[in-house]
């Protein structure tokens, strides 16, 4: 690809390497001056977590294009995993999302469980899917107080900031960490329940689910809000399903699919699971889907604390290093709070995996982000762009 | 036009209900958090652990034998156990080696209690570990040893007025 300079720079005055002045990557290669078009660099800053930034050519207060530049917190999480043995790589691979650490590690778990070939107890499955369940609603509750603070509601920054604290509390109850908990192991969970936990978690998931359900009057059926985030960043169902989005994002725009449904693991075939559609596929349906997931959620909680068998083991002993058989590969995925989240991993008979791979949600659904943006008002982009529901230190493992 | 000015009145209407509904403000220092037993433990013998906080940790000398499982579980993890010679001997630690843990670089994870076959080794709640000095983050075996004092006074309570810490 040649490289037309624009009319008032010489070719003298360009530097180019004459080896590799036939193609530059994308973003380098200069391109023509349009007095009207500006570019705008917005970050690398810290917008809700991670440094980001996004390139943004404005016409006026249009946007023409965007490139999303991703990769400032990118910690090499997955060369690290080829270090270290199966057991060890528990508190790095969760690093990614910290507020979401059991969804993150499941496929990683549920993976190494196929190669080493363990069978797991049926009580470990249901804590894994409570403690997964709870985990989400974290998540998410962080999540609505960013996308509250990017819209400047400054009350559904403070409400699901402080609702968290139930949650968390019950997570620290359950695994003694209140943020990154390392609790799921090949083989089960680390511990078991607390004693009186059910009763407990009962009460402050039912408060829990009136809290949110209090957010309606205050910011989904807010008229502003919905002026706001109506009709902004339009996917279409036909795109959505094109371009590889997950999760919240491609259910808002109609597509039904949910991994707890599609491709149940672990217990979930057993419980009665809903999944939310809504087929706007504007900001505002991205923005909804994740509130209708946490009830969801709340009503997970509430029958797999009922389906739970009350005793029993949680954990299947293992040898001190776990070897897999050979050289094998596997891919797990399960649906995280932002979507399918896949793990990839190769072992090959030592201790430690040969390859891990981490297929992230955000990744897939920050690829949407230019095409929803090409039009729209600049104010608009902070909306648009948490509404996908992206995670930066994700995206960059 | 209706439609917006009654959902605006809804809006500013659920937000004064708040006014009078408690909050979950918790005045840390006066204030500290209850937690569920007395820190985080692992049974070798079933290999599974028991409830709690993973905070800092308890070494008990006379269980301990000086084999380095918790030091090597860290190893991949952070590097923050270290075997260093403890001057008292004890007949099942002939080494006379006991870990000794750099709080700067530990992150609670827990691993290196699930390593020890001898139950020597256990997390309490204590995590109220911040110093002035990077030395004085790492704990030595006398140092883990002591059994700490942690207060526990608020738990979550809920009422009809919304909840709180108690």
């Amino acid at each position: 690809m040649a490289t037309e300079l624009p009319s008032n720079i010489k070719s003298s005055d360009v530097l180019t390497d004459q080896t590799s002045s036939k193609w530059l990557p994308p973003g380098l290669a200069l391109q023509k001056v349009d007095e009207r078009i500006m570019t705008l660099n917005v970050g690398p800053q810290h917008p809700g977590s991670g440094h980001m930034r996004l390139i943004v050519q404005i016409d006026g207060d249009y946007i023409v294009a965007c490139d999303p530049d991703p990769g400032y917190v990118h910690r090499g999480e997955e060369k690290m995993a080829e270090y270290r043995n199966y057991i060890t790589n528990i508190p790095h691979l969760e690093r990614p999302v910290i507020h979401d650490s059991c969804n993150v590690l499941y496929p990683y778990v549920l993976g190494v469980e196929e190669l080493l070939g363990i069978e797991v107890p049926e009580r470990a499955k249901y804590v894994r899917v409570i403690a997964s369940e709870l985990n989400r609603c974290i998540y998410i509750m962080y999540w609505l107080a960013i996308y509250g603070i990017f819209l400047g509601h400054s009350t559904m920054f403070m409400w699901p900031a402080g609702d968290r604290e139930l949650l968390i509390d019950l997570m620290e109850k359950m695994t003694g960490a209140r943020v990154t908990h390392a609790h799921f192991v090949p083989g089960g969970v680390r511990n078991d329940l607390p004693p009186n936990f059910e009763e407990v978690c009962l009460r402050q998931v039912a408060y829990f689910e009136k809290r949110i359900k209090e957010y309606a009057a205050v910011f989904y059926d807010n008229p502003i809000l919905i002026a706001r985030t109506q009709d902004t960043g339009v996917l279409s169902r036909q795109d959505a399903i094109r371009l590889g989005t997950t999760g919240s994002v491609l259910r808002a725009s109609g597509v039904d699919y949910d991994l707890r449904q599609k491709e149940p693991y672990d217990v979930y075939e057993e419980l009665d699971i809903h999944s939310n559609v809504m087929k706007e596929g504007d900001s505002y349906a991205r923005s909804k889907i994740p509130w209708l997931d946490m009830m969801e959620s709340c009503n997970i909680i509430r029958q797999a604390l009922q389906k739970m068998p009350k005793s029993g083991s949680v954990r299947v002993k293992l040898k001190p290093n776990p070897k897999g058989k050979g050289l094998n590969t596997v891919y797990k995925r399960v649906e995280s709070g932002r979507g399918s989240l896949g793990c990839y991993i190769v072992s090959d008979g030592k201790p430690e995996p040969y390859r891990v791979k981490l297929s992230v949600p955000s990744f897939r659904n920050l690829i949407a982000l230019p095409y929803l943006l090409k039009g729209e008002k600049l104010g608009n982009m902070p909306s648009v762009y948490w509404s996908l529901n992206y995670w930066p230190v994700e995206a960059d493992r | 036009m209706i439609g917006t000015a009654t959902g605006i009145i809804r809006a500013l209407n659920s937000g004064i209900k708040h006014l009078a509904i408690k909050r979950f403000t918790l005045r840390y220092p006066e204030e500290k958090l209850k937690f569920v037993g007395d820190g985080y433990q692992f049974d070798p013998s079933t290999g599974v652990g028991i409830a709690g906080l993973k905070g800092r940790h308890l070494l008990f000398h006379d269980h301990c034998t000086g084999c380095q499982l918790c030091s090597i579980a860290c190893e991949g993890v952070a590097e923050a156990i270290a075997m260093v010679k403890v001057p008292e001997e004890h007949k099942q630690n002939k080494k006379a080696i006991m870990p000794q843990i750099d709080y700067g670089k530990c992150v609670f994870c827990g691993l290196c209690v699930d390593a020890c076959p001898f139950y020597a080794l256990y997390m309490t709640n204590d995590y109220e570990l911040s110093s002035f000095s990077k030395e004085g983050l790492i704990y030595t075996p006398a140092q883990l040893q002591v059994k700490p004092y942690v207060a526990q006074d608020s738990e979550i309570i809920i009422t009809s007025r919304g909840a709180t810490h108690g």
